[in-house]
């Protein structure tokens, strides 16, 4: 991905926090999450907030977003 | 009286063509312009998109569409267009692409003005892969199919397969000039084809 993001951290990926978190997440924040995938070292939620799409990314470290795309 | 000077005859009699020109034209016109416009902005298209392949740029979609609205004018122009860009023979030339590839191996590529039956096999195979690839990434960013696991994994498998394809035509078109020795790739840029005995 050219312009895409992959790095949210160095922790190990054995510490990693469940994906599954990283959705709830985006669920709280209004957004309708389609699915998730590893990309890099980020968790990538696809949401769909209000008719338009965006992909969320989240350090599975922490849980914090660390980048939002309109797509 | 300009005019009348230019009509006058050849003060030494020449004629007024060299014998040159008065012989019967050892080309012949094969894939007509539109064809030939058509085939270089896909090549470009195409590979431009393969060089954009994020789905958050905004090029990579342009190019989706532009291949895609490229497409859609060479099925037009399938049915339109002049006698060598028309879909009529695909049928029958498919058929025979199994033997024909299978009698390459000795290096008898046969005698085609158009395409022969393996280049049609890859016309039918890039276009139908470039379909799949085309309308799999516009559906990617519509809301009904965003994230949607079988649209991303066809778009990734066909934009591939295209791009596999890619590589084996040009191999192909190389190959056939050898064994055929006419410059292919210049007869998509001129349109003309060389008229053979035989070979």
């Amino acid at each position: 991905m050219a312009d895409g993001f992959k790095n949210c951290t160095k922790l190990d990926k054995a510490s990693w926090k469940p994906a599954s978190e990283a959705e709830a997440k985006a669920k709280a924040l209004g957004y309708e999450v389609r699915r998730s995938k590893v990309e890099g070292s980020c968790y990538e939620v696809y949401g769909v907030k209000e008719g338009k799409l965006y992909e969320l990314f989240y350090s599975p470290e922490d849980l914090s977003l660390k980048h939002t795309i309109a797509k | 009286m300009v005019l009348l000077i230019e009509q006058a005859p050849d003060a030494r009699g020449a004629p007024d063509r060299t014998p040159a020109e008065r012989t019967v034209p050892r080309t012949i016109a094969v894939w007509d312009l539109p064809l030939r416009l058509w085939h270089w902005a896909l090549a470009a298209g195409v590979l431009a998109a393969w060089f954009t392949p994020s789905v958050y740029d905004g090029l990579h979609r342009v190019l989706g569409y532009t291949v895609l609205g490229l497409l859609a004018f060479r099925l037009v122009w399938g049915f339109r267009g002049s006698r060598y860009s028309r879909f009529r023979m695909v049928g029958v030339r498919l058929r025979a692409s199994p033997r024909y590839l299978w009698n390459l191996r000795r290096g008898i590529s046969g005698r085609y003005i158009g395409l022969n039956p393996a280049g049609t096999l890859m016309l039918v195979a890039l276009l139908v892969s470039l379909a799949v690839s085309t309308i799999t990434g516009a559906m990617s960013v519509t809301v009904t199919f965003f994230g949607v696991w079988w649209v991303e994994d066809a778009h990734h498998y066909s934009s591939d397969a295209v791009i596999v394809l890619v590589v084996l035509h040009v191999a192909g078109v190389v190959l056939m000039g050898i064994l055929q020795r006419e410059n292919l790739i210049r007869a998509m840029i001129t349109g003309r084809k060389r008229i053979r005995g035989h070979l």
